[in-house]
C-alpha cells in the first residue's frame, strides 16, 4: 500500500439535499468526509437529520441532489429527478436498525447465512461456519436455532449487528441501534459495538446516548437544521463546544442546571 | 297442534346424509385449492406495477365481494352457458361460482398480508443487499403466505357453510339432501337440526383452532 491510500477519504459525502415535498428539507447541503479507521457520532435534535443521513448513505432514500462516495467510488448520486445507486459498492456497507428488523421467519442462524448465501453465493457450510463464529464471539452461539420472537431485545440486536457483519462491510451504520431497548439490554449491545471499535471498524452512528457516544466516537457531528453545525473530537463537541447551538443542545441532552 | 319430536327417525338417514357431507367436503377442498390458487394471483396483481391489471383485478374483487354468491352461482348455471353455447353440469357450475367467490375474497387476505409485512423489512433486505428475487421469495412472500394463514383458514370456513348454497342448482351436497328427506318425512324440525348440526361440529374446531393459530402466527412474526 502507497502512502496517500491511506489518507484518502473511506466516504466522501457532498452537498446532500433531500426533502419530503416543498416544505419539508431534511438534509440542506451537508458535507462530510470521514477517513479509514473512523467513528464518527452523528448527534443533534430530532428532525435535524440525523437518521435520514444514514439511510441516504446505505442508499434507502432518494435525494434531490449531491453524492455521496465510498473508497473515492461515488455510488450515490443525484442526477436530475433520479437518485443512481451502484447496488455492488453499496454492498460494502452495513447497517442496523432501530427496531433490529430480524427475519421473523427465520433462525437466527438462517438470518446469517442468507445475504452471504444470496449475494456472494457462499456455501451453507462455509457461511454457517463463519456464522458459528460471529455467534460465538458475540456470545449468541446457544441461540442459533432459536428464532427472533424468542430473543431479548438486546439478543436481537446483537443478531442484527451479527447478521451486517457477515457480509464484511467495510462501514457499519448505526441508527439509534439502543433506542427501542429496555434500559438494562443496553449495556450488551454497546460492548459488542465497542468490541467492534476496538477492532478498527469504520463506524457512522446516530445515538442520544451521549455516555456512550464519547466512549465509543472518535469523531462528534452536530446536526441541526440539515447541515453539519459542529465537527470535532468527542472533548471538544460534547465537552467544550464551540457553536451556540451545539452548547444549548449540550446543556440540554445532559440536564445541566445550576 | 302439538308437535311430537323424533329424532329416532334420523339413523335411518345416516347413510345418505353422509354422503351427502362427502360431496360437500370434497367440493370444499377442491374450491378451496383452486380459490387459495387464484386468491394469491390476484392478490399479487392488486399490487402490480401496471394500472391497468391492477383495474381489472380490483373490479373482479369488488364485483364479487359485493354480489350474493347465490346471483353469482345462478348466473354461471343459467346464464354463462347461453353464452359459451355449452351445457354445464352442476358440479361445473357449483365450482366455477364458489373458486371464484374463495379467490375475491382470499385474494384480500393476501394483499394485506403483503403491505403487513412492512417497510422496515424491505430496509433490512436493501441494507444486507439481497438480490430482488431473495427480497420476494426468501424474505416477503413466506412472511406474507405465513400471515395470512389464519384469515385464509376462516375463509375456508366460510366457503364451506356457503357452499350449501349450490344445493340451489341441484347438486346432492348435505343440505339438499338434508332437505330432501326433511321434505320426505315432514319432520323438518328434527332433519334440519341434526345438519345444522352436522355443519356446527365441523366448522366449531376450525373456527377454535383458527384463533390458537392466530395468537402463535401474530407472537412468533411479532419480532
Amino acid at each position: 500500500m502507497t502512502a496517500p491510500i491511506a489518507s484518502a477519504p473511506l466516504l466522501c459525502i457532498r452537498d446532500l439535499h433531500k426533502s419530503y415535498g416543498e416544505h419539508i428539507k431534511v438534509l440542506q447541503g451537508l458535507n462530510i468526509e470521514m477517513k479509514p479507521g473512523e467513528r464518527v457520532v452523528v448527534i443533534g435534535p430530532s428532525g435535524g437529520g440525523k437518521s435520514t443521513l444514514l439511510r441516504v448513505v446505505m442508499g434507502l432514500e432518494q435525494i434531490q441532489a449531491g453524492s455521496v462516495s465510498l473508497g473515492g467510488k461515488p455510488y450515490i448520486d443525484a442526477r436530475g429527478r433520479k437518485t443512481v445507486i451502484d447496488t455492488e459498492l453499496r454492498r460494502k456497507i452495513g447497517m442496523v436498525f432501530q427496531h433490529y428488523t430480524l427475519f421473523p421467519h427465520l433462525s437466527i442462524m438462517e438470518n446469517l447465512v442468507l445475504a452471504p448465501r444470496k449475494v456472494n453465493a457462499e456455501s451453507r457450510a462455509s457461511a454457517t461456519e463463519r456464522g458459528r463464529k460471529i455467534l460465538d464471539r458475540f456470545g449468541l452461539a446457544a441461540k442459533a436455532d432459536a428464532y427472533p420472537s424468542q430473543l431479548s431485545g438486546g439478543q436481537k440486536q446483537r443478531v442484527a449487528i451479527a447478521r451486517a457483519l457477515m457480509l464484511d462491510p467495510q462501514l457499519m451504520l448505526f441508527d439509534e441501534v439502543t433506542s427501542a431497548l429496555d434500559p438494562e439490554l443496553v449495556a450488551e449491545v454497546e460492548a459488542v459495538i465497542l468490541q467492534l471499535a476496538e477492532q478498527g471498524m469504520p463506524m457512522m452512528m446516530v445515538t442520544h446516548d451521549m455516555w456512550f457516544a464519547r466512549n465509543v466516537a472518535s469523531r462528534v457531528i452536530f446536526c441541526a437544521g440539515g447541515v453539519v453545525v459542529e465537527d470535532g473530537p468527542p472533548e471538544q463537541v460534547l465537552g467544550h463546544p464551540r457553536e451556540e447551538r451545539t452548547r444549548e443542545f449540550i446543556n440540554r441532552v445532559f440536564h445541566i442546571k445550576t | 297442534m302439538t308437535m311430537t319430536l323424533d329424532f329416532a327417525i334420523l339413523p335411518r338417514f345416516a347413510d345418505a346424509l353422509a354422503l351427502g357431507l362427502w360431496t360437500t367436503l370434497k367440493l370444499t377442498a377442491l374450491c378451496i385449492i383452486l380459490g387459495v390458487g387464484l386468491g394469491f394471483l390476484i392478490g399479487l396483481a392488486r399490487s402490480s406495477r401496471s394500472a391497468l391489471i391492477r383495474a381489472i383485478a380490483g373490479t373482479f374483487v369488488e364485483f364479487f365481494r359485493g354480489t350474493p354468491v347465490l346471483i353469482q352461482l345462478f348466473w354461471i348455471f343459467f346464464c354463462l352457458p347461453l353464452i359459451l353455447g355449452v351445457e354445464l353440469s352442476n358440479f361445473v357450475s357449483a365450482t366455477i361460482a364458489l373458486t371464484l367467490y374463495m379467490g375475491a375474497i382470499s385474494s384480500e387476505t393476501f394483499r394485506s398480508s403483503l403491505k403487513a409485512v412492512g417497510a422496515e423489512q424491505m430496509d433490512a433486505c436493501i441494507a444486507l443487499g439481497l438480490p430482488r428475487r431473495a427480497q420476494i421469495l426468501n424474505v416477503i412472500l413466506p412472511q406474507a403466505v405465513l400471515r395470512a394463514i389464519p384469515t385464509l383458514l376462516s375463509n375456508c370456513i366460510s366457503l364451506f357453510k356457503e357452499s350449501a348454497l349450490v344445493s340451489a342448482v341441484g347438486m346432492a351436497d348435505l343440505m339438499f339432501i338434508g332437505q330432501n328427506i326433511s321434505n320426505n318425512t315432514a319432520r323438518p324440525v328434527e332433519v334440519l337440526t341434526a345438519v345444522a348440526l352436522i355443519y356446527f361440529t365441523i366448522a366449531f374446531p376450525l373456527t377454535r383452532a383458527v384463533t390458537l393459530i392466530e395468537k402463535r402466527m401474530l407472537r412468533k412474526l411479532a419480532a
